[in-house]
């Protein structure tokens, strides 16, 4: 078993880069106080715009700008109904993802016969981006600028940074084009590194592990870190699981991942503070 | 503008919007429309499908009302949906109406799951609905793998249900009526029972509630029970309806379908009848776009999202004067 682990770890930390960029961009949104529910469907339309770009473009560098584009794309109307129309932001949430489902199933299939080849990425930059770089700049915009205690304070009383001159509005939207970013980069290494291209429902569920990852890691990057970590760790386990063939039912080893993240929800969730105003719809 | 109204916008928003897209993909937008009103409305054939497409969006909208007017995030009718169906192919050797229970009570049991992580681990039922969603797909994948394999053993599929529910006149099964029941029911419980008062007290100002003796806590388990139970229903009900059989891909979206609907019906009970018919229609129509125009049924659910998107939009212009 514990050699098991142990051989797992590369793939772990590769397999997840996707989910990691994901977590960080949820929590920097969370952070500011909204819940983007849509990040499944964000990262499922940043996979697929990204592989129609690397596809017609011959390039990998323009296949990620194209995953970011239809990251902000999505965001942009998380956005609008959320920040600009104060919806709720779970229906909201929910509708992006069954848009994002039903829109990149028709799309893909619209286009399948300008399908070629798609490049595929070798030289690993964004290994060290993911679980490096980006866990530093957020970690330093975050907690150590007078952006960033702005920024959360907008998650934790937002009436106090409008009473003075600010628009947590504006917040927001910044918060919501970092997660873009993130989550284009994610939805475009899934496609064009760890896949062979688009496939309906690639993300499978990503996107809400991301999201119960941030409350593991109670809304710090430390935590976030730790969780990716923790679930890559046993979703590579169960991989190496399937190839050694120990008898354990097929399925049940796909179902794992989930339950281990209810697990995970559970286990530490317990009596965690969440930004006050997460979630709550302004008037 | 009143809620039937921008109800009604939303859904013909939400046609015209479908067909400007397939229009910027090169499909004639008046192709579309007719295909999709011919092959959901235009016929006696035509009307039976939609019908028998309507029957779980029915009752999968219905548990979302319920979890909705609750307050309850259940993202969950997916999975309900599924184990229901496992456990009425399980019980369906005691006959149907044994089947439906077991259904329901499988299906309020996998709900109750989210609402204990919720009551004892503080786990948000948003996000442990949506994972319990994934699980049961997989425990889908591992009974018609292994398990509950048809003996036969040729496809990933089980066997036929040992019970079936009887067909009225035409091609559609009965539980048609059971469906529309359940609405009456649900309506019956939200608006005449001390139980239903509670349950939309609760969703309406927890805080509230709670000053007015209300145990709050549990009262979102219960309504959370009965939203999966529907759901559970809506899954015994398609399997001895209409597939008689489980395979893989048996839950095909209904529990996420079930969103859109109760939406649409603005979240009232017998509303819900009208929008699953469109819903279901919608879905019947998409089916015959991707067999004879080549055109991804997917737009089906692309159509539940435009709808529900729309909606927010009225609902904003609605309340902001």
């Amino acid at each position: 078993m514990f050699e098991l682990l142990v051989s797992s770890i590369p793939l772990a930390i590769v397999a997840s880069i996707p989910l990691l960029l994901a977590v960080e961009g949820e929590l920097v949104v969370q952070r500011s106080g909204m819940i983007n529910l849509g990040i499944e469907g964000m990262m499922l339309t940043a996979a697929m715009t990204a592989v129609l770009v690397a596809q017609t473009t011959h390039s990998l560098a323009l296949g990620f700008a194209g995953g970011v584009a239809g990251a902000l794309a999505i965001a942009a109307l998380f956005g609008v109904l959320a920040i600009t129309l104060r919806a709720d932001q779970i229906v909201t949430g929910t509708a992006i993802n069954l848009l994002a489902l039903g829109g990149t199933s028709f799309i893909y299939r619209e286009v399948q016969s300008l399908v070629q080849q798609v490049p595929q990425l070798r030289t690993d930059a964004v290994l060290p981006l993911a679980w490096l770089a980006i866990p530093l700049v957020l970690g330093a915009i975050l907690w150590n600028s007078s952006f960033g205690l702005r920024l959360r304070a907008c998650g934790e009383n937002p009436e106090a940074v409008a009473a003075t001159g600010r628009s947590v509005a504006n917040y927001r939207w910044i918060t919501l084009a970092i997660e873009a970013l993130l989550v284009g980069i994610a939805g475009a290494y899934l496609a064009l590194a760890l896949s062979n291209g688009f496939a309906e429902n690639m993300t499978a569920g990503r996107g809400f592990i991301a999201l119960s990852i941030v409350i593991f890691g109670r809304w710090s990057i430390k935590g976030a870190l730790l969780g990716t970590a923790i679930f890559g760790l046993t979703a590579a386990m169960q991989y190496a699981l399937q190839a050694a063939n120990r008898g354990i039912p097929f399925h049940l080893l796909l179902a794992l991942p989930y339950v281990v993240t209810l697990l995970i929800l559970c286990g530490v969730a317990g009596r965690v503070r969440a930004p006050e105003n997460l979630g709550v719809r302004r008037r | 503008m009143s809620r039937v109204l921008s109800a009604v916008l939303a859904a013909v928003a939400a046609l015209l919007l479908l067909a400007i897209t397939a229009a910027l993909f090169g499909h004639s937008p008046l192709a579309l429309l007719s295909i999709l009103v011919r092959s959901s409305v235009g016929s006696r054939f035509a009307l039976e499908g939609t019908l028998l497409k309507s029957v779980p969006l029915l009752l999968t909208g219905l548990s979302v009302v319920i979890a909705f007017r609750a307050g309850v995030w259940n993202i969950g009718g997916e999975g309900q949906f599924i184990v229901g169906a496992l456990a009425a192919l399980v019980a369906s050797r005691f006959g149907a109406i044994a089947s439906l229970l077991a259904a329901m009570l499988a299906g309020a049991a996998w709900a109750s799951i989210a609402s204990a992580m919720r009551l004892w681990r503080n786990a948000p039922e948003v996000l442990t609905t949506i994972l319990l969603n994934f699980t049961a797909i997989h425990l889908l994948g591992w009974s018609v793998n292994g398990p509950l394999r048809e003996h036969a053993a040729q496809y990933p599929q089980t066997d036929l249900a040992a019970a079936t529910l009887p067909p009225l006149a035409s091609g559609v099964h009965s539980g048609v009526l059971l469906a529309l029941a359940a609405s009456v029911a649900v309506w019956w419980m939200l608006y005449r029972t001390m139980e239903g008062l509670r349950l939309r007290a609760t969703g309406f100002n927890p805080f509230a509630a709670r000053w007015a003796g209300i145990r709050v806590g549990s009262q979102l388990a219960r309504a959370m029970a009965i939203s999966g139970a529907v759901a559970g229903l809506a899954g015994g009900i398609e399997l001895l309806g209409v597939t008689h059989r489980l395979f893989e891909r048996f839950a095909a979206g209904y529990g996420y379908s079930g969103i859109a609907v109760a939406l649409l019906a603005q979240l009232h009970p017998l509303a819900t009848i009208a929008s699953a018919f469109f819903f279901g229609a919608l879905v019947t129509g998409a089916g015959e776009l991707q067999r004879t125009a080549d055109i991804s049924a997917g737009v089906a659910t692309f159509g539940q999202a435009v709808v529900i998107l729309m909606l927010i939009v009225m609902d904003h212009v609605r309340t902001a004067r």
